[in-house]
Parts: structure tokens; sequence; C-alpha cells
């Protein structure tokens, strides 16, 4: 984490201070709103007075964002977030770190709902290439990526969506001998496998590291999404290695989707500091008959 | 008696039409009524009785309501 001088920061929150607007919400509550342009004023700022130690801009806009929301000021491209996660809960998703693993259905839609969150940081790695199966759901394919690496097409687009997040794409295939270096600084693993020969291998190492796991898996309409604790048996300890049911029912996009933010809901209630709402548990749905039932796994 | 049934994914090709309803004798598990309706042992991978995981070997009673499900795994 780029490290900003105490100095630099009293000026900075004076600055800030200044250029604090108050937005009317509709139920007529008032809330302290630092305008997006104004962030990225700062931020450049900031990241010219630093040019020696070359902080890139999104580190700058990162800790621009950080303090303001430190003073209680909420900056305006997470005002839609006012109700859902507190301003205390917004600095927490802008400090937390994220391990995802798996860049292509679920993984694009649930590092878009990270990115968009304010997620500080993402580690994620897939050695896939887009190809043209992927277009059906994969939020990061398109015409002009297919051939690409899944990693760089993500990398790409964060930098038009949240260039704040401190992003760090691989394109590797993990291999479990390095999830755990993988894993470090991160609070979460988000497995976003297809398939399920690998899962084990990262509920194993996820374990090892003391991080809960939000997993989720898709056939057809239906899907899961579950959390598992450490020390704790997921889904994927059940199902085995072998052939799943996407194999004769392939992956819709409305359920991958689904599942997704699904994921994306549960990982930001972990990282916002409420805990995990699905440890133990497993949500099940069934978009053919509109159905949404939670088990006890 | 009658239970409710509820075939996720490609288990849903075995789900029989009164799966709201199903007729289930006294004492009958959940492994009997997997038989009964043809699931392959090795396509079941995770059942829940009235939302709560449970072995195949749990007797039913009635109104349970029975979750089966094959391996998921796509993303």
């Amino acid at each position: 984490m780029a490290a900003f001088s105490a100095v630099n920061d009293a000026h900075l929150e004076e600055r800030i201070r200044a250029l604090t607007q108050t937005a009317r919400l509709a139920d007529g509550r008032e809330l302290p709103v630092l305008p997006f342009f104004f962030v990225q004023d700062l931020a450049r700022a900031l990241a010219r007075s630093r040019t020696r130690e070359k902080h890139p801009r999104g580190q700058a806009v990162a800790h621009v964002e950080r303090v303001a929301l430190a003073l209680g000021v909420c900056p305006e491209r997470y005002l839609r977030n006012h109700d859902a996660y507190s301003l205390v809960e917004q600095l927490r998703l802008l400090e937390s770190g994220a391990a995802l693993v798996g860049l292509g259905g679920l993984g694009g839609y649930v590092l878009e709902l990270l990115a968009r969150a304010g997620v500080g940081r993402v580690r994620a790695a897939d050695g896939d290439e887009f190809v043209p199966t992927n277009l059906n759901r994969q939020l990061y394919a398109t015409r002009r990526s297919l051939g690409g690496y899944k990693a760089a097409a993500a990398a790409a687009r964060l930098r038009l969506v949240n260039p704040a997040v401190d992003f760090e794409p691989m394109a590797v295939y993990l291999e479990e001998a390095d999830m755990l270096k993988f894993f470090q600084g991160a609070q979460l693993c988000l497995d976003a496998l297809g398939g399920l020969a690998d899962r084990a291998a990262l509920l194993r190492q996820a374990g090892q590291a003391g991080l809960p796991v939000v997993t989720a898996g898709v056939a057809g309409a239906s899907g899961f999404v579950a959390t598992v604790l450490p020390g704790e048996k997921g889904p994927a300890d059940y199902f085995g290695a072998g052939a799943g049911a996407e194999d004769s029912q392939g992956t819709p996009a409305p359920a991958v989707a689904t599942a997704a933010s699904l994921m994306a809901a549960e990982a930001l209630s972990v990282l916002c500091g409420r805990g995990p709402r699905l440890a133990g548990k497993m949500l099940v749905f069934d978009l053919n008959q509109m159905s949404f039932e939670t088990l006890t796994l | 008696m009658h239970i409710t049934l509820k075939c996720f994914a490609t288990l849903s090709r075995f789900s029989p039409p009164d799966a709201e309803a199903f007729p289930a004798a006294l004492n009958e598990t959940v492994a009997d009524i997997v038989a009964r309706l043809g699931i392959p042992e090795d396509e079941l991978k995770l059942v829940f009785v009235n939302g709560v995981h449970a072995p195949l070997a749990t007797p039913l009673a009635d109104g349970d309501r029975v979750g089966l499900f094959p391996a998921v795994g796509g993303g």
C-alpha cells in the first residue's frame, strides 16, 4: 500500500474539507460528499508531489478516497452505496483484500462487482484465453478479447471501471503449491473456478491459510453459493473431482450472473466486517422455477 | 403419507410429476425413494431433508422436504 506522508495528509484533509459538498437524499438526510472530479484532481496533485516514488495514479485515488472516508466524507463514486455500506464499512472495503481464482463466467462478474464496490486489493489468477464458447456468459469475453488472456482483459476493464483497485492479474493456472503465496494479503478467497477438478485443492489450501472461501457452481438454470470456513467441508468435498452436471446442462448467463452476484454480496459482507451469511450453508437456486433456498450443509 | 421432492440440475429428469406430494410409506428412507426414482447412486452427491444435509439412511416422515443434488461445478 502506498505510504503518503502525514504532512501531506494534513494538507489533503484540509483540501477535502474545503471541497466537500452536501448531498441531500430523497428521504431528507444529508450526506457529506467529495465530488468525483475533486477526487481526481486531489489524486493528480498527490501523484505529482510524489513523482520520485512513482505512485501509480490509482493508488493516489485510493488514498484520497480513504482519507475522505476517514473524515466521514463519501467519495461521490460510492454515494449510491451509502445505505448498503456505512462510511466505516466502505472504508473497510477500500482497505480489504480478496484472492480470486478464475476469471471466466463467475470470476468476471465477481471482479466487476468487487471493483465497483471499492474493494482495495484483488489478486486474480486464470491461465485461460477467451474462446467463442465463453461469449454466452463471460463479462469480459468480447469479439475483441477473443484469443487473448482473460487476466489481461480483466486488467484493462478494471482500469476503466475503478483504477483505485490495486489489481494484480496473473495469467497462470494456479498450482496447489503456489496457493498460499497467492492468498497473502487477502482476507477472503473467491472460488470462481469452472469444473470440479481443482476445487478441493483450493479449499484445502485456503483452510491452511485460515481464509474463508466463497464458492459457487452452476449447471443449466440452477446453481449454488456457499461459504466454507477453514477446517469445514464445502460442497466440492461432496461433489468429487469428476464430471459435473454443467457438462450436459451447460452454463447459461442468467444462472452464472446470479451465482456471481450472490458470491459478491457474500464477499462484501465479509470484507466490510459483518462476517459471512452463508458459512456452513449452501444457497441453492433454480431459475426455471424461480426458487431460492438456503440449506444447512 | 406424502413428501416434497426437489431434484436439482441433471437429477430433474428423475423428478416425478407428483414431486410436490410424492407418496411415501412410513419409515421409508431417502435411499428407498432414490431407488424408486431410478436415480443412479453415483449421480447423487448431496441429500437434504427439511433443509439440512442428511444421510441416505434418513427415515422420512409425512410432510418432509427432500432435496437431491448431483455434482455441480460450472462457472
